[in-house]
């Protein structure tokens, strides 16, 4: 019977909520800094081009977890001291923000170059051609990679606890060193990123059939 | 220029070890990556083969790896295999844990190149009385595994750069060789710097030589 899982299953379900808290910020932060970036990768200059594709190519190549070490050791050494929840937080958002930028940035480069020509034979302006003609189609090709890109930073969030954030990964496994019961415990926690994740992975493979059909 | 000479003291001093880690995260890394490619292999026998009694299960299974973290299937295997009597070394659990969950993506992979070659290469294939195995290999096959490299390498990549996370369980690999440099000597957020770009230079040296051999392969066939 699993009861070391029954009784610890509150403290669990708080990390749970944690785990949650940090995914959401990450995932919106991320998302739209990464978003911004992308988008700026394809109407700046070629310099600043270059650095973007300097910090998407340095930041994809790197593990998480070394980003996340490098945010918590940075911070104190450059003078702030943050919490250790801040600087994981702060380093996953950078990290995300990398895959996020290259998405959007492809995304955009793949809408056929007909559609702006067409735009601007209708007198419309750039910033106009940008927001009506190239970000809707961008969008619609962008949305089932975000959503599993969403899906793979949830999971990074349990690398916080490497780090020292207490979340659900590390309340797991206090737990664990506590009762001894790992197996219980373990496959508990799996089964409640599981929930978590599931239905996300669900949504993307919808997004990618859909966005499979042409019109 | 003070800290520029004081950091090159520290690197110069750090370099064996941080080189040692290197070598363990190659270790990792190359043990784990035919171990996942096999296994990824194996999981899609049954769904080749439309054996009914395993597709469900093992399509459960691969929902499940896909859709928790890799750091708790480590975890599991670290803390659970004692309890059923087995005692692997930790390298070995790290080892495992990378492969099964690579595995896995990997099995999606294979399987959507395959889905992705026409029905009708296999009708004509069959047509022309080849059987089901002459069929996939011959024509399934090597159309598959043109589109397979580019995801493959991508997949690869992850790979090693999850290599990072069987530090938590002690593993004097890179990434932990960095965390006990700072916790034993003076060094500081500058050893991680020196520390990303030893896995850039991994992982964009095999990103490279994978973009080599895609460009190379594009005209066949």
């Amino acid at each position: 019977m699993p009861h070391v899982l029954i009784a610890s299953l509150p403290y669990l379900l708080q990390g749970a909520a944690v785990t949650l808290w940090l995914s959401l910020i990450v995932i919106a932060l991320g998302t739209l800094l990464g978003s911004a970036i992308g988008i700026l990768a394809t109407i700046a200059g070629s310099t600043i081009r270059r650095l973007i594709t300097a910090y998407i190519f340095t930041l994809r190549g790197v593990p998480v977890l070394v980003v996340m070490f490098l945010g918590y050791y940075l911070f104190p050494a450059v003078g702030y001291r943050v919490s250790a929840y801040f600087a994981v937080a702060a380093a996953q958002i950078v990290y995300v923000s990398a895959f996020v930028a290259e998405i959007i940035r492809s995304a955009i480069v793949s809408v056929p170059p007909g559609q702006v020509a067409a735009a601007r034979g209708l007198g419309m302006r750039r910033g106009a051609i940008l927001r009506e003609v190239i970000l809707p189609q961008a969008a619609r090709i962008a949305t089932a990679p975000l959503l599993n890109n969403s899906l793979t930073a949830v999971k990074q969030t349990s690398y916080a606890s490497v780090v020292g954030v207490w979340e659900l990964t590390y309340a797991a496994r206090e737990v664990v060193e506590r009762t001894l019961a790992s197996f219980q415990i373990f496959i508990g926690v799996m089964a409640i990123y599981f929930v978590i994740c599931y239905p996300l992975s669900m949504l993307a493979r919808w997004c990618e059939r859909r966005a499979s059909i042409v019109y | 220029m003070d800290y520029v000479a004081q950091i090159l003291v520290l690197m110069t001093g750090l370099l064996p070890k941080l080189v040692a880690g290197f070598a363990i995260t190659l270790a990792i890394a190359t043990a784990a990556m035919p171990l996942a490619l096999v296994f990824g292999l194996l999981l899609l026998l049954p769904r080749l083969e439309n054996s009914a009694v395993l597709v469900a299960p093992i399509a459960a299974f691969i929902e499940v790896m896909r859709n928790t973290p890799l750091l708790l299937q480590i975890y599991l295997i670290y803390f659970g295999l004692p309890l059923l009597g087995f005692y692997p070394s930790e390298f070995t659990c790290g080892v495992l844990g990378i492969a099964v969950q690579h595995g896995c993506f990997l099995t999606e992979i294979y399987r959507g190149a395959i889905e992705s070659v026409s029905r009708r290469q296999w009708d004509a294939a069959r047509a022309i009385g080849m059987g089901r195995l002459k069929a996939f290999r011959h024509v399934i096959l090597p159309q598959a595994l043109l589109r397979i490299l580019g995801p493959l390498g991508n997949q690869l990549i992850i790979l090693i750069k999850d290599t990072s996370l069987v530090s938590a369980i002690g593993v004097m690999e890179l990434t932990m060789t960095g965390k006990m440099a700072i916790e034993r000597s003076a060094a500081s957020a500058e050893v991680f710097i020196a520390i990303a770009l030893f896995y850039l230079v991994l992982t964009s040296g095999v990103g490279g030589a994978l973009r080599v051999i895609e460009a190379r392969t594009a005209g066949r066939f």
